[in-house]
């Protein structure tokens, strides 16, 4: 416990930060949805006009793009892309954090096993994500029903909100699995940034190249598609399923290379 | 009991040299010592001692379990490293609170009381403390959970004289009450107060393990020798003279005798002296000594 709420405390700055930020950008968005609605003819005739792998790649949908849902949909793909981001920088900074700051002289020496470690570590990034998710969803779920005008899917909505929390997760394992590897990681940002905006513009071609299901598994921001998620009303469980095992898989490595690994002084 | 354990202990990585084989065995109540230059692998050894490595080969306890395999053997077990690092947002108080908290006790009043010896501001942040503050936080954060087991990585770096000599009383205070102390440095003169026993490790090999006593006594003599005349190196010559070499002044020579003290003093009554000491060498001269000879000898 004592540790959990160490690790809690210094995460607390960051998640503020990153939940008001992805607040800020769907509200903006959202805030424009009552002069789309009423115009929508106008605002898909716009959006035909473009080609449709770009379309693809941006993850418009002409069909839906006019509800609420669908027009959310476009904005939620960034948002995705801010949560994966904060995800993975949260993974690949908080395991690696006694090395750079040097304070794993102080930690490792304690009477607690490297595990009981990973567990309180994971433990607390993963209540960080939560928490930034439930203030997320309680403040656009306040937005949308302030601008939808004719109703939606409170289910759907929450569907897809929902998916930001599994991305999170994703890029979560993947970016503690890759700090155990580094004896000390100083660049923690341009690892982040670099991973997760690999996988979003290897998404965004595989996107536009559409009907290839398979090539969908080698970007994890291809696994929870929001049109479908609208269509159907539901997940993809292939795709769920593969999400869990990277997240099992990485988590699995992360365990493994901190317990095993040498800690070197200075 | 032996509270210190390492058996053949080795640790190599990567090209750089670590540590071959080292066997030693530090008993409930002394003060060890242990010694060697920078980069002699001191820290090496205590890393892996304390589960903060793994042993290439060979094995490490303290209180006859490893550090790796059971953790919470290190309740008893304070540690200050040779380099201090916090976490710098943290308040000194928080910082020690959070310590503390691993330990299953309130140790609030020890903290109070280890804070005023220390001459150490709870209020400060850590960010802001110079480097002879921190080493101080790390002094009080080793010893608040009133640890049986002691170990210190070159302790006293960074602190003034002043604090230094209050550090190692508190030592000798925690040692009295029971705990075992176990420190590594590469000045002897500290080591020389307080140990009852030292090692000397070089290049990463366990040299020589000696009782303090045993180090002092049986071993050399410094000789000062100033002559009316110059001396003649051969007249010295004997079994168990080494480092012969001129001393300050014309006629002066310097060496160090280790035998029988009566054959000496027989040569030396030959020569027409002006002046002659003979003293007990501090632990740096036989420590040098030492080393040289080993150079020689590889």
């Amino acid at each position: 416990m004592n540790m959990y709420g160490h690790e809690l405390k210094s995460l607390r700055k960051s998640a503020l930060i990153w939940t008001c930020s992805m607040i800020a950008l769907a509200s903006l968005f959202l805030a424009v949805y009552p002069g789309m609605a009423s115009d929508a003819a106008g605002f898909k005739q716009l959006l035909s006009g473009y080609p449709e792998p770009v379309r693809e790649m941006l993850g418009i949908d002409l069909d839906t793009v006019a509800s609420l849902l669908g027009f959310y949909s476009m904005v939620f793909a960034f948002v995705t892309l801010c949560g994966a981001i904060q995800g993975m920088n949260l993974g690949v900074s908080i395991l690696s954090k006694e090395s750079r700051e040097r304070t794993a002289d102080f930690l490792l020496v304690k009477p607690v096993s490297r595990s009981s470690i990973v567990t309180a570590k994971l433990a607390a990034a993963c209540t960080a994500l939560v928490a930034t998710d439930l203030v997320f969803f309680a403040a656009v779920s306040v937005v949308a029903s302030a601008v939808a005008a004719g109703g939606y899917s409170g289910k759907t909505f929450l569907l897809i909100n929902l998916t930001l929390l599994f991305i999170q997760l994703i890029f979560l394992a993947l970016g503690l699995a890759v700090s155990v590897f580094f004896a000390r990681l100083k660049n923690v940002l341009s690892i982040s940034l670099g991973t997760v905006f690999g996988f979003y513009v290897l998404g965004a071609l595989l996107a536009s190249d559409a009907g290839d299901e398979a090539a969908r598994y080698l970007s994890p921001f291809k696994y929870f598609d929001s049109f479908r998620i609208i269509r159907d009303a539901g997940y993809e469980w292939s795709y769920m399923l593969a999400g869990i095992l990277i997240v099992a898989a990485g988590i699995a490595v992360s365990y493994g290379g901190y317990i095993r690994k040498d800690i070197h002084a200075g | 009991m032996n509270v210190i354990e390492m058996n053949r202990l080795t640790k190599h990585y990567g090209k750089s040299r670590g540590i071959a084989d080292i066997n030693l065995t530090v008993e409930e109540g002394e003060i060890f010592g242990f010694i060697g230059p920078n980069g002699a692998g001191k820290s090496t050894a205590i890393r892996t001692l304390l589960g903060l490595m793994r042993p290439t080969g060979g094995s490490a306890t303290i209180f006859g379990q490893s550090c790796l395999e059971h953790p919470d053997i290190r309740r008893e077990l304070g540690y200050l490293p040779s380099e201090v690092f916090y976490y710098d947002h943290m308040r000194v108080r928080e910082l020690l609170n959070y310590s503390a908290g691993f330990y299953k006790k309130d140790c609030a009043r020890r903290i109070r009381e280890l804070a005023d010896i220390m001459d150490l501001d709870l209020n400060k942040k850590i960010d802001d403390l110079s480097f002879g503050n921190k080493k101080k936080v790390g002094i009080v954060q080793g010893l608040l959970h009133e640890p049986k087991l002691i170990i210190l990585d070159e302790p006293t770096s960074g602190l003034d004289p002043l604090m230094q000599q209050r550090f190692f009383d508190l030592l000798a205070e925690e040692n009295r009450k029971g705990a075992t102390v176990f420190f590594s440095s590469h000045i002897l003169s500290e080591v020389q107060k307080m140990c009852s026993r030292v090692a000397f490790i070089k290049e990463g090999e366990l040299i020589k393990l000696e009782k303090m006593s045993d180090l002092q006594a049986d071993s050399y003599k410094r000789f000062t020798l100033e002559a009316a005349s110059a001396i003649r190196a051969e007249d010295l010559q004997i079994e168990g003279v080494s480092k012969l070499e001129n001393g300050q002044g014309a006629n002066s020579v310097t060496f160090m005798f280790k035998g029988d003290i009566n054959d000496m003093l027989r040569r030396i009554s030959g020569i027409e002296l002006r002046n002659i000491s003979i003293e007990e060498p501090d632990l740096e001269e036989i420590f040098l000594h030492y080393y040289a000879k080993e150079d020689r000898a590889g």
